[in-house]
C-alpha cells in the first residue's frame, strides 16, 4: 500500500459538513450541499465562491447538476426536492411527496426525470418538466440511502439501511412516458395509465430486478460502473463490495477491506480500472477494481468523509467532509516531456515514449514502452533526453522515487520493452552532460553525478531543503529549494548564485540559453543564466507551463489562458483555453503543446500583440511599421499601452473612433489628423481646442477655419489683420455690416484704413462732430464741407481741439496669408516619418520577410478582439454574483501584479528620447544607443569598420551627461546636456555634440594646416582623419552648415589622400636606396607627382609642387621638373618658392627630357586612387567612398576606405545626415 | 512644531547638512539643544560623518544602540562601507518594525535606493508625513527613474506646504535640470546663491552651480566653478567627473582629469558607464565587416 503521495489537492473549501457534491459537466464548478441548509456553488479552478442558495430548511443531502440545462436539483431533510436555476439564481419549484428526509437526488441522463431516495423507504421518480411524480418504488424496508439511474440502460440501483442493494428495471416507465403520443384523447391516455397504474402488484413501471445481499450492516452508497455491468456499494460494515450482474442474475464479486469505520461513499473511476471510496475513518481509498487490491489511501486528521463524486470527463474527484469539500486528482496529468531541437519526446498515457517532429508536424510510432517502470498507476514524472547517446532518463515518483536510464532503439520503431536499462533511487534525474547525469535524492539530500553506466562519479550535499534540480547551463545545476533557487557549480561543488524565489516548480530555458523562466504556482520569474532576476509577474490563476519564442518572448499557459510576457514584464493574454495544455514549443504563430491526455497539439495564436510590444521595446521601427501596415491591431488595450509608453503618434495609427483619434492627434501635435476628425465630429469644444493647438503651432489656416466654424468674428478679423489678408478683412467688414454690428464694422474699417466708411458710419449714427473731426484730421476738406453743409453750420462756429497725426493703417510685418507661417516643428517621430515614407531605408519593399512570416493574415485579429469581449462578459457575470463571505484567501489579489527589477515606474530617459527622435547618428551615439547609431551610419554612408570611431563615440557619449550630487549617500543624479539649451519639450531636446563644425574648422583644421607647413605629415594625416571622423558623427544647426560640413569633409579627405601619397613615397626608402633601384626611383617620382594632384590649399600645393620639382630635377627628369616649375609660377605666392622655380625652369629648359619615364601626364585629367596611389584617368570606371568621396579603382570595391578608415568603398548609402 | 522649520532649533544644522557643509554639521554645537531634538541632531551629525567618510567611527558609536534611528544610521554607515546586503537587511527589518519613523524612512530610503531597490524605497518613503528629506529622496528616485512628471508633482506638492525652505529649492532645482529651458537659469540661481555666500558655500553647491552653467552652455564659468571646487576638495569625485565632461565638451583632452578620477573614485558612474559602453561598442562593431579585406 502506497503512501498518499499521489493525491493532488486542487481546491479546498471551509464550511460546515458537506453532505452532497456535484460537478458541473463542462464548467469548472462544483455544487456542495451542506448540513447547514446552504448550497454553495464554487469555481474550483479560481477558488471562488460563485453563489449560495438558501431555501431548504435543515440539512441538504442530495444535489445534482443537469447535464445540459442551467439547472440543478437538491433534496433535504425538509422532505423537499427543489429544482433551481443557477442563471436566475433561484429555486424554480419544489417537488413535494416524500414523507421523510431525502437522501439523494439525481437527474436522468436524457429523460426529464429526477430520482430521489428517502428515509420514507421509497424511491421516487419525478418529471421535472411537468413537475409531477411519475413513479414510487417501494420494497426497501428501511431508509433508502442512495438511488441512481444507470448511465445508459433503464435500470436503477438503490442502497438501503435494510442491508440490501436493489437493482430495478424501469423500462416499463420509459415505455409509458416516452411512447409516441398516438393516443390523442384524454380517455385513451387515462385508460393507458390506468392499465398500468392498476397493475399494482405486477408493477410494470419499476420492477425489482435483483436484490443483492452481502453487506451485514446498512448500505450507504451504491453506484453503477459507467460502461461495464458492475456495481459498487459501501456500507456501515466498513466494506466496499463489488457486484456484477447479467440479464438474469447478479452476484457478489469481491470485497475491498480496509476502512476501519463506516464507509459512506464509493464510485468507479470514470475511465480507469479503479474504485474510490471514502468513510468515517477519515480516509479516501483507491482500489484496483480488477485485482481488488488497495492502490492508495489518503487520510485527513480530523474530518470524516461523507460523500465522494467524480467529474464525468476529466480526471477530478471531490469529497465532502466535516469541514468542507476537497477537489483532488489521483495523479499528475502533466505528461513527462522534453524538447531537443526540432523534436519533442514525451510519454503517453500508456507509458510509451514517443517523439513529435515540429517541422513535419508528425508524431512518431512508439519508440519504447515503459510499462515496467514504477507501479501501474503512477505515471512517470520527468523525461530527460541525451541526443549523443540517444537515450532517455525517466523518473517516477513510484517506490519513493526512482529513475531509469534507457537507450532508445536505434531503428526507432516497435514498442520495445527496454532491454538494457539502468535504474536507481532518486526523485529527480537529468542529463547534465553527454555522459553524465545528476540524480537528486530528497530523502538523503544528496545529488549524485553518475556516468552512463550508472556509477556515481561524484556526490555532494545540495543546499538544505532541495526539492528538485534542473539543468543550469554547462557544468551547472539549478537547485530548487522551497524558498530559493541556487545556481550550483558541479565542479566546485558549491552554490555560485542564489535567488530568493518561492516554490519554483519548473525551469524553462530560452532557446538561446541566456535566460530562464522559473515557474512557481502563481509566479513567473525571468532570470539570466547567471541567475539575476530580470522580471517577475504574479498570476492569480495557476501557471501550468511556459515556452520561449525565438525572439525572447515567454509564452506561458495558466489553467485557462495562454499568455505572454516580455523580458521587461509587459504581459498580456493571447487566448483563452478550454482545456489545460502544457506548452512545449513556440514556432511562429504555432504553439505546440501536450494536452492532458498526452497528445501533441498545435494551437495557432496571433503573436501580433506581443511582437508589436517587443518591437516597441526594442525600438525596431521596421517591424512595428510592418505590423501596423499588415495587420489590423486594434483594441483599447494596445492604444492605452502605447499612450502609457509615450507613443501617442503610434496609437493614432490604430484608432478609428474619431473622438479618440482627435485626442491622440492633439496629444502628438498632428494637426492634420486633428483637423480631419474635428470636421467629422464638428463640436464647438473640439474646434476650440484645435484652434488653441493650431495657434500654438502657428498654423493660421486651421485657426482661420476654426474661427469661421465658431463664428468668432472678432478673432477672425484680427487674424486677417495679422496675416495681412486685406481682401478677407474687407469681407469681414461687409459681414459686420450685414450683421448690423457697427462696432465690428468700425474695427474692420479701422484695420483697413477705410476712412470713407468710418466717416459714413459716424454720419449714419448722427455723430457728426466725430465724422467731421475724422475728415478734418485726414485732410478731407470736401468731406468736411459737406458735413458742415449737412448740419447747417459754418466752420468758424466750431472750436476745434488740436488734431493729432492721422492714424496710419496697421501693416503686418510679413504678409503671411498666402501660406502658413513657418509652423512649429511638430514632433514628428522617426516612426511617423517612416509611415509617411519620408525616411530612407525604411520602405516596406526591402523588409525582411522572415521576421514577419504569416503576419499578414489580418483576419485572425478578430479572434483577439473576440477574446477581449468574452472576458469583459465574464467579468460582468461575476460582478453580478454575490461573492459571499467565505471566499478562500487565495483569491485576494485579482490583478496581475508586475514587478520589474528595473523599477516598474521607470520612464524612458531623455537620452532614450534622443535616439527615438533623431535620425542623426551623433544623437544616437549621445544616447548611448551605439547599435542604432552604427546602423544609421551603415545605411547612410556604408560605414563598416567602426573601430576608428570608438573614441569619437565615447567622447560624444561622455559629453552628454553631467553628474549632480543630490541627496547625500546616493549616487549623483545624471542630467542630460543639450545643444538646444532653450528647448523644454524633451521630445525635441537634442544632445550636445562636442567638437562641432565651428570648433573643427577653427582648431583641428588649422592644426592640420600647420603640420603641412611644418612637414609633419605623420601627425597631419591623423589630424585630418580625426576631422573626418568627427564630422562623420556630428550634428549641425542649419542647412547652410551642412554645406560647410561637406566642404570640410572634402578638404580633409583631399589632405589625407595627399599626405598618404607623400608618406608612402617616403617609405620607399632613403635617397641612396632609391638611387640604386630604378623601379623605386621611378615610383618615387610618380608619387611625388601625384602628391600635387589632390585639391589642397594653394600654398600647400606649392609645397607639394616644390617637392616634386626638386625631386624631378635631381633625378634629371627635366621635362617633369619644367612642368612643375610652370605650375608653381602660375600659382604665384611666396617669393622664395617662385625664385627656386624660376631657376629650375631656366635649367630645365635647356634639356627638356626625362631620364625616367614615369606614369604622369601633366596634361591628362586624372584622380588618384586612394588605395593604390595610381591614377584613375577620366573616363575609366572607379568606385568611391560614400562619405569622404575618395576615389578608388574598381577592384577596391568592398574594401574599407583608406581615407576615413570607416566606410566600405563602393557602397552607396543614402548620404550622411547632419541636420534634421 | 517641526524642529527643521524656520523657527525650529535644528534649522541651521539641517541646512548645513543639506548644503553639503558636512564638517560644519559635525562641528555644530548641539549642547544647547532641547532634549527632544538631541536625537535628530545626533542622527544628522552621524550622517554628516558618514558623508565625510567616517562611517567606521559612526558604526562604533551606534553599536548596541536599540533606537531605530540609530540602527538606521548604522545601516547607512554599513552601506557606505560597501556592506550593502547587511545594510539592506537591517533596513528591511526596521521598515517592518518601525516604518513610521521619519529617520528610518529617510535613511532606509537612501539605503534601499542605493541598493537598487527603488520600489521598496518608494514604498517606505511614501509613509512619510510632511518630511522634506523624504520628499527630496522621493524626487531623486523619480528622477533616477526618469519619471520627471512624478518628480515635478512631488515638488509642487511640497512647495505648497513647505514654501521656500532650502530643500524644496534644491529639489526643485534638481527637477529643473531635467526640464531645461529657463529652469536651467533658475536652478543656477539657487545653487549660485548657496555657492557664493561664504556661510553656505560648499563643494557640493559649487559643483551644482557648475553643472547648471555647463547645461547653460557657459563653459568658461563652469570651469571656474569646478576648479574652485577641486581646489577646496581635490578628491571630490563629482567635481572631477564633471570636469571630464566639460573638457570633452570644450574639445580639450580629458586624459589627465580622467586619470585623476580613476584614482580618486574608480567606481564613479561615469567610469563604470564608460566601461560598459566601450564593451557595448566593441560588441556592436563586430556586426559589421567590409565585404572584401583590403
Amino acid at each position: 500500500m502506497q503512501a498518499s503521495t499521489g493525491m493532488l489537492t486542487k481546491f479546498e473549501s471551509k464550511s460546515s459538513r458537506a453532505k452532497g457534491i456535484a460537478f458541473h459537466p463542462v464548467r469548472p464548478w462544483i455544487l456542495v450541499s451542506l448540513h447547514s441548509s446552504t448550497i454553495q456553488l464554487w469555481d474550483y479552478r479560481m477558488g471562488t465562491l460563485i453563489d449560495r442558495f438558501e431555501d431548504h430548511d435543515g440539512p441538504v443531502r442530495g444535489i445534482d447538476f443537469h447535464r445540459t440545462q442551467p439547472l440543478f436539483v437538491s433534496g433535504g431533510d425538509d422532505y423537499k426536492i427543489k429544482v433551481w436555476s443557477y442563471q436566475s439564481r433561484r429555486c424554480l419549484f419544489t417537488l413535494n411527496g416524500h414523507l421523510d428526509y431525502v437522501r439523494t437526488v439525481f437527474f436522468h441522463h436524457e429523460l426529464p426525470w429526477i430520482i430521489s431516495a428517502s428515509d420514507d423507504q421509497t424511491i421516487r421518480i419525478w418529471n421535472w418538466q411537468n413537475r409531477s411524480q411519475i413513479c414510487t418504488m417501494t420494497g426497501h424496508n428501511h431508509y433508502v440511502m442512495c438511488a441512481q439511474f444507470h448511465p445508459k440502460d433503464d435500470l436503477v440501483v438503490s442502497a438501503s439501511l435494510d442491508q440490501s442493494v436493489r437493482v430495478w428495471d424501469i423500462s416499463g416507465l420509459r415505455k409509458k412516458h416516452s411512447a409516441p403520443t398516438s393516443m390523442s384523447t384524454y380517455d385513451d391516455r387515462m385508460s393507458q395509465s390506468n392499465a398500468q397504474q392498476t397493475d399494482m402488484f405486477g408493477n410494470t413501471d419499476a420492477m425489482v430486478k435483483f436484490v443483492l445481499e452481502g453487506h451485514d450492516r446498512g448500505v450507504n452508497w451504491v453506484a453503477f460502473h459507467p460502461t461495464a455491468p458492475h456495481i459498487v456499494s459501501a456500507g456501515d460494515d466498513r466494506l466496499v463490495k463489488l457486484w456484477r450482474f447479467s440479464e438474469t442474475k447478479a452476484w457478489e464479486v469481491d470485497t475491498c477491506r480496509g476502512h476501519f469505520q463506516n464507509s459512506s461513499g464509493c464510485l468507479f473511476h470514470p475511465h480507469q480500472d479503479l474504485i474510490l471510496s471514502c468513510g468515517e475513518d477519515k480516509t479516501i481509498r483507491v482500489w484496483d477494481s480488477l485485482k481488488r487490491t488497495a492502490v492508495q489511501s489518503f487520510k485527513r486528521e480530523n474530518d470524516r468523509f461523507w460523500v465522494i463524486a467524480a467529474h464525468p470527463t476529466i480526471n477530478l474527484f471531490a469529497a465532502g467532509h466535516d469541514n468542507g469539500v476537497m477537489v483532488f486528482k489521483l495523479e499528475r496529468e502533466r505528461p513527462a516531456s522534453t524538447v531537443y531541437q526540432n523534436s519533442l519526446f514525451f510519454i503517453t498515457k500508456e507509458k510509451h515514449v514517443r517523439s513529435f517532429d515540429f517541422q513535419k508536424n508528425a508524431e512518431s510510432p512508439t519508440l519504447l514502452s515503459l510499462k515496467r517502470l514504477g507501479s501501474a498507476w503512477v505515471p512517470p514524472r520527468t523525461l530527460s533526453y541525451n541526443p549523443a547517446e540517444r537515450s532517455v532518463l525517466v523518473t517516477s515518483p513510484a517506490e519513493g522515487g526512482s529513475y531509469e536510464l534507457i537507450s532508445l532503439p536505434r531503428d526507432g520503431s516497435g514498442a520495445l520493452e527496454a532491454a538494457d536499462s539502468k535504474r536507481g533511487q532518486g526523485n529527480s534525474a537529468i542529463f547534465v552532460a553527454r555522459n553524465r547525469f545528476a540524480v537528486l535524492n530528497t530523502a538523503t539530500q544528496t545529488i549524485d553525478i553518475k556516468d552512463l553506466s550508472n556509477n556515481t562519479a561524484r556526490s555532494f550535499k545540495p543546499p538544505v531543503g532541495t526539492s528538485d534540480i534542473y539543468f543550469g547551463g554547462t557544468g551547472n545545476l539549478l537547485v530548487i529549494t522551497p524558498t530559493a533557487v541556487h545556481l550550483y557549480d558541479i565542479q566546485q561543488k558549491k552554490s555560485i548564485a542564489e535567488l530568493a524565489v518561492n516554490g519554483v516548480k519548473y525551469v524553462i530555458w530560452s532557446n538561446d540559453g541566456l535566460h530562464a523562466a522559473l515557474l512557481s504556482k502563481h509566479n513567473v520569474t525571468i532570470v539570466t543564466k547567471t541567475l539575476e532576476q530580470v522580471s517577475t509577474l504574479h498570476e492569480t490563476i495557476r501557471i501550468k507551463s511556459a515556452a520561449w519564442d525565438d525572439a525572447g518572448v515567454l509564452v506561458y499557459s495558466t489553467l485557462n489562458h495562454i499568455k505572454y510576457t516580455l523580458m521587461n514584464g509587459d504581459n498580456g493574454i493571447i487566448m483563452s483555453l478550454d482545456q489545460t495544455v502544457y506548452l512545449v514549443r513556440i514556432k511562429g504563430r504555432s504553439v505546440f503543446c501536450l494536452d492532458r491526455n498526452s497528445k501533441p497539439k498545435v494551437i495557432n495564436i496571433d503573436p501580433t500583440e506581443y511582437r508589436f510590444k517587443l518591437s516597441l521595446v526594442k525600438r525596431d521601427y521596421q517591424e512595428m511599421l510592418h505590423i501596423i501596415k499588415t495587420s489590423s491591431l486594434v483594441g483599447q488595450s494596445i492604444i492605452s499601452y502605447l499612450q502609457k509608453k509615450g507613443y501617442p503618434e503610434i496609437a493614432l495609427q490604430f484608432v478609428q473612433d474619431p473622438a479618440t483619434r482627435f485626442e491622440l492627434a492633439i496629444e502628438c501635435g498632428n494637426l492634420d489628423v486633428a483637423f480631419e476628425t474635428a470636421k467629422q465630429l464638428d463640436r464647438p469644444k473640439l474646434w476650440t481646442r484645435l484652434g488653441t493647438e493650431a495657434l500654438s503651432h502657428g498654423n493660421h489656416k486651421i485657426v482661420e477655419t476654426v474661427y469661421q466654424k465658431l463664428k468668432q468674428f472678432d478673432k477672425l478679423t484680427f487674424l486677417y489683420l495679422l496675416t495681412g489678408d486685406h481682401s478677407k478683412l474687407a469681407r469681414m467688414a461687409k459681414i459686420a455690416e450685414h450683421r448690423g454690428d457697427s462696432l465690428a464694422r468700425f474695427q474692420s474699417s479701422l484695420f483697413l484704413g477705410d476712412l470713407e466708411d468710418r466717416i459714413q458710419m459716424f454720419k449714419d449714427a448722427d455723430q457728426f462732430p466725430l465724422a467731421y473731426m475724422l475728415a478734418k484730421a485726414n485732410g478731407l476738406e470736401d468731406e468736411c464741407q459737406s458735413i458742415l453743409d449737412g448740419i447747417g453750420i459754418s466752420e468758424d462756429q466750431l472750436a476745434l481741439p488740436t488734431l493729432g497725426e492721422p492714424l496710419s493703417q496697421p501693416r503686418p510685418v510679413v504678409e503671411t496669408f498666402k501660406a502658413n507661417w513657418p509652423t512649429k516643428a511638430t514632433s514628428q517621430s522617426f516612426f511617423e516619418k517612416a509611415l509617411a515614407g519620408q525616411l530612407e531605408g525604411l520602405s516596406l519593399d526591402d523588409e525582411p520577410t522572415a521576421a514577419t512570416n504569416g503576419l499578414d493574415d489580418a483576419a485572425d485579429d478578430d479572434g483577439l478582439t473576440k477574446n477581449g469581449a468574452l472576458e469583459a462578459d465574464d467579468d460582468e457575470d461575476a460582478a453580478g454574483w454575490d461573492m459571499g463571505d467565505d471566499i478562500v484567501p487565495e483569491t485576494d489579489n485579482d490583478f496581475v501584479n508586475i514587478e520589474s527589477t528595473d523599477a516598474a515606474g521607470a520612464g524612458s530617459s531623455e537620452a532614450d528620447l534622443w535616439a527615438r527622435n533623431s535620425p542623426l547618428a551623433a544623437d544616437h551615439v549621445a544616447a548611448g544607443s551605439f547599435e542604432s547609431a552604427m546602423n544609421v551610419l551603415n545605411r547612410q554612408v556604408g560605414a563598416v569598420n567602426f573601430a576608428p570611431l570608438k573614441d569619437r563615440f565615447l567622447e560624444i557619449y561622455e559629453a552628454s551627461k553631467t553628474y549632480l550630487s543630490a541627496s547625500p549617500g546616493l549616487p549623483p543624479l545624471v542630467n542630460y546636456v543639450r545643444r538646444t539649451v532653450d528647448e523644454t519639450d524633451p521630445r525635441k531636446a537634442l544632445p550636445i555634440i562636442p567638437r562641432d563644425l565651428e570648433y573643427l574648422a577653427s582648431n583641428d583644421l588649422q592644426r592640420g594646416y600647420d603640420t603641412m607647413k611644418a612637414n609633419k605629415l605623420e601627425d597631419g594625416i591623423q589630424i585630418f582623419k580625426g576631422i573626418l571622423r568627427a564630422v562623420l558623427v556630428n550634428a549641425v544647426a542649419s542647412e547652410s552648415e551642412v554645406a560647410e560640413a561637406k566642404k570640410l569633409i572634402t578638404s580633409a579627405g583631399e589632405y589625407a589622400v595627399a599626405m598618404s601619397i607623400e608618406l608612402s613615397r617616403r617609405r620607399l626608402g632613403s635617397p641612396e636606396q632609391l638611387g640604386a633601384t630604378p623601379e623605386l626611383q621611378k615610383r618615387s617620382l610618380e608619387l611625388s607627382a601625384y602628391f600635387t594632384i589632390p585639391k589642397i590649399e594653394v600654398p600647400h600645393r606649392q609645397l607639394a609642387l616644390l617637392n616634386a620639382m626638386n625631386l624631378a630635377y635631381k633625378s634629371k627628369n627635366y621635362s617633369s621638373a619644367l612642368s612643375f616649375a610652370n605650375r608653381i609660377l602660375a600659382n604665384g605666392g611666396a617669393n622664395r618658392i617662385l625664385e627656386t622655380a624660376k631657376k629650375i625652369k631656366a635649367q630645365s629648359e635647356r634639356n627638356p627630357h626625362d631620364a625616367f619615364e614615369i606614369e604622369y601626364d601633366p596634361f591628362a585629367e586624372f584622380e588618384i586612387c586612394a588605395a593604390s596611389h595610381t591614377p584613375i584617368y577620366s573616363g575609366t570606371a572607379y568606385e568611391e567612398c560614400a562619405f569622404d568621396g575618395s576615389k578608388y579603382h574598381s577592384k577596391y570595391k568592398g574594401t574599407v576606405c583608406t581615407v576615413c578608415d570607416v566606410c566600405e568603398v563602393g557602397k552607396r548609402g543614402s548620404g550622411l545626415k547632419l541636420y534634421d | 512644531m517641526d524642529p527643521y522649520s524656520a523657527e525650529g532649533e535644528l534649522i541651521n544644522l539641517h541646512n548645513h547638512f543639506h548644503q553639503g557643509q558636512f564638517q560644519e554639521t559635525v562641528d555644530y554645537d548641539v549642547s544647547a539643544l532641547s532634549s527632544e531634538n538631541a536625537l535628530p541632531a545626533r542622527v544628522l551629525q552621524h550622517r554628516a560623518r558618514i558623508a565625510l567618510g567616517q562611517a567606521e567611527d559612526v558604526i562604533a558609536d551606534v553599536e548596541g544602540e536599540s533606537k531605530p534611528e540609530l540602527a538606521a544610521v548604522g545601516a547607512l554607515a554599513a552601506l557606505s562601507l560597501g556592506r550593502t546586503d547587511e545594510a539592506v537587511k537591517t533596513i528591511e527589518e526596521l521598515a517592518a518594525s518601525s516604518g513610521d519613523n521619519a529617520t528610518v524612512q529617510v535613511l532606509g530610503g537612501t539605503v534601499l535606493q542605493a541598493a537598487g531597490k527603488s520600489e521598496e524605497a518608494l514604498a517606505l518613503l511614501s509613509q512619510h508625513s510632511a518630511n522634506l528629506d523624504a520628499v527630496a529622496l522621493i524626487t531623486q528616485i523619480y528622477l533616477q527613474q526618469n519619471r520627471i512628471d512624478l518628480a515635478l508633482k512631488e515638488v509642487k506638492a511640497a512647495r505648497s506646504w513647505a514654501q521656500d525652505s532650502l530643500l524644496v529649492n534644491l529639489t526643485e532645482s534638481w527637477v529643473g535640470l531635467r526640464l531645461g529651458g529657463e529652469k536651467y537659469q533658475q536652478a543656477f540661481y539657487v545653487f549660485e546663491e548657496l555657492a557664493q555666500a561664504p556661510s553656505t558655500s560648499s563643494v557640493t553647491s559649487l559643483v551644482s552651480q557648475a553643472v547648471c552653467e555647463l547645461h547653460l552652455g557657459r563653459v568658461e564659468e563652469a570651469e571656474t566653478a569646478l576648479k574652485q571646487a577641486i581646489g577646496k576638495q581635490p578628491d571630490y569625485a563629482d567635481a572631477i567627473a564633471n570636469l571630464v565632461v566639460l573638457n570633452i565638451v570644450t574639445g580639450k583632452d580629458p586624459k589627465d582629469v580622467m586619470a585623476s578620477l580613476k584614482k580618486t573614485s574608480p567606481a564613479h558612474p561615469l567610469l563604470t558607464d564608460l566601461e560598459e559602453k566601450s564593451a557595448a561598442f566593441d560588441k556592436a562593431a563586430t556586426k559589421y565587416t567590409a565585404k572584401a579585406s583590403s
